[in-house]
């Protein structure tokens, strides 16, 4: 595993402090199993939340845990910003049917929910958290898969970068509608190049991985067991977790 | 299409999730038996190009865009199985690193995106090409064409029901009301639905053209004579089933929406305090609530309906192999 993040330092341009970071602060050092533990618990209770006063409590906390997290606010804020318009979309219309406070509620949920997965992506290397979920018993070929995919992606991606450039320095400009069948053309064979060329790397891939002793599973190299400061940070998150959960129950009155 | 966490009714996620769950281990068993460890550098591969042709923008007019799913796509490449882990594995890693979709919400997003677009797509176009064989080369682009669409369009309006649902038996607080949900939805995904066609079926003739090779559609072999093997063997008998299995997946999701809903009558007698008699014969489906449900539960009906007919038909006709 660590060749396979070693090479995907020399593709790093689209996640490339992130990985760097997550190994300098006191977050990324973290145990990813406790952290994978502990925020998915929060989210799933985050979700479950209906009353005012608790989800602003669960946005704090979100709010906390990213700030905790020392991941860069602006990449923070990009991918939060990416994921915006589909909570925005939900929100109002929810704000159309129910009023603005069911609105403002949903908005305030969903942001709680995708600000505590963020910051575990932001302050977790990448394969850590994949060799987490693989030691939390997720079946091989979805790790492997995972793994890979992500390793791959990063490959293709920069491919495709480069042939959007080529094709916009051919004089491509996107296309106006469903009926432009020149620019529709051009985007299926960028698309076809791209699974060809993926295609086509699959083989080298393969063998490549034989080379290094693959046989249908990445083992994680470099294990570690939950220490004092991951079984307080797992600690820390679920009993907040069960607060929030027992509360909104109704099983401990506020 | 990608469902955040906390937008669903826990119940919603619940059933999704465990449904989710169920067929992703199934997929999981089913390809462990078919494939090696070869194939999963190459489904991975796979699954970045996917993932990459996903930020793929195409022009729908008015200067509005779209992107392309894939999963018919994928499912037309490498069948059905390994699509569905292929596509659960890209909602993953963009659930987990990029906030699309959530953890909650992975079920619901994993049956949409992951289970029901690539059975939808895999399912169509196996039904639809002995049809369109006649028409040479243009058939199987008909026949991608086709099922691209149906996959879009059927994963979006199962999303357009969860959300629906949710909205209906949480009394507003998840979920998006039917009356917009399920219109928006499936107008919205209607016209995606034709650029992801068009791009598909622009994707498949180009790679069957450079890269024939990398089309390396699942090949059913005979193993065993028998009715039994004569139907696990016959691709529209499998393609039925798919079909038959993505409307087993939305059923619970009409039991929970019918059940939190009372009509005018039932309404009545419970102000009158008239206890209704066990019913002996009960219907599995009714029309729905409102005219949105009737209109939805009547398209899906249809589709099914048709679909189901269309390969008893042809697997009778062309023989149990069917192909």
């Amino acid at each position: 595993m660590p060749m396979i993040v070693g090479h995907v330092r020399g593709h790093s341009h689209i996640l490339p402090d992130l990985d760097e970071h997550s190994k300098s602060h006191w977050f990324g050092r973290l145990d990813s199993r406790a952290k994978i533990v502990g925020i998915f618990s929060f989210v799933v209770v985050c979700a479950l939340l209906t009353k005012v006063e608790l989800i602003t409590a669960s946005l704090v906390l979100a709010v906390a845990i990213a700030a905790a997290s020392g991941a860069p606010v602006r990449s923070l804020a990009k991918a939060y910003a990416a994921a915006f318009p589909f909570m925005l979309l939900a929100s109002v219309s929810v704000f159309l049917f129910a009023g603005i406070e069911r609105g403002l509620e949903m908005l305030g949920r969903t942001s709680a929910c995708v600000i505590a997965l963020l910051a575990l992506a932001s302050g977790t290397g990448t394969f850590g958290l994949f060799a987490g979920l693989r030691r939390l018993r997720v079946p091989a070929t979805i790790s492997t898969l995972l793994m890979l995919t992500y390793r791959y992606i990063l490959v293709v991606s920069e491919e495709f970068f480069r042939m959007r450039t080529a094709r916009k320095a051919r004089g491509f400009g996107g296309g106006r509608s469903l009926l432009d069948k020149y620019a529709l053309n051009t985007i299926s064979f960028t698309a076809g190049t791209v699974l060809v060329r993926a295609t086509a790397r699959a083989d080298r891939v393969y063998e490549a991985l034989r080379c290094r002793g693959f046989s249908g599973d990445i083992t994680v190299w470099r294990t570690s067991s939950l220490g004092r400061s991951d079984l307080v940070f797992m600690a820390v998150l679920l009993l907040s977790s069960g607060l929030l959960a027992a509360i909104q129950t109704g099983w401990v009155q506020w | 299409m990608h469902v955040p966490d906390g937008l669903m009714d826990p119940i919603v996620a619940l059933v999704g999730t465990v449904e989710f769950l169920v067929v992703v281990a199934v997929a999981l068993a089913l390809s462990a038996r078919k494939t090696g460890e070869k194939d999963l550098p190459r489904v991975a591969v796979l699954c970045a190009g996917i993932f990459v042709a996903q930020m793929l923008n195409f022009p729908i007019g008015g200067g509005t865009t779209g992107h392309l799913i894939g999963a018919a796509l994928l499912a037309i490449m490498i069948g059905p199985t390994l699509a569905i882990l292929g596509m659960t594995v890209v909602l993953i890693i963009q659930a987990l690193m990029f906030g699309d979709g959530g953890v909650t919400a992975l079920g619901l997003n994993g049956l949409n995106m992951a289970i029901i677009a690539p059975l939808v797509g895999w399912g169509v176009y196996n039904l639809v090409k002995p049809i369109t064989k006649g028409l040479s080369r243009t058939g199987d682009s008909v026949a991608v064409g086709i099922a691209a669409w149906a996959s879009v369009f059927v994963s979006a309006a199962a999303c357009a029901a969860e959300l629906a649902v949710s909205y209906a038996i949480s009394d507003g607080a998840y979920g998006i009301a039917g009356a917009f949900a399920v219109p928006a939805m499936l107008g919205y995904h209607l016209v995606i639905g034709i650029g992801e066609a068009v791009i598909t079926v622009g994707v498949i003739a180009y790679v069957s053209k450079v890269s024939p090779g990398a089309l390396r559609r699942a090949a059913v072999t005979k193993s065993a004579k028998g009715w039994l093997s004569n139907i696990t063997s016959s691709k529209v008998a499998l393609a039925s089933s798919a079909i038959l299995l993505v409307f087993a997946l939305a059923l619970p999701l009409y039991f929970l929406y019918s059940s939190e809903g009372s009509d005018g009558l039932e309404q009545t007698m419970v102000d009158a305090e008239v206890e209704e008699r066990d019913q002996i014969l009960s219907a599995p489906f009714s029309y729905g609530e409102s005219y949105f449900a009737a209109l939805f539960a009547g398209l899906l009906g249809f589709l099914a309906v048709a679909l189901v007919a269309l390969g008893i038909l042809k697997a009778l006709g062309r023989g149990p192999a069917g192909n």
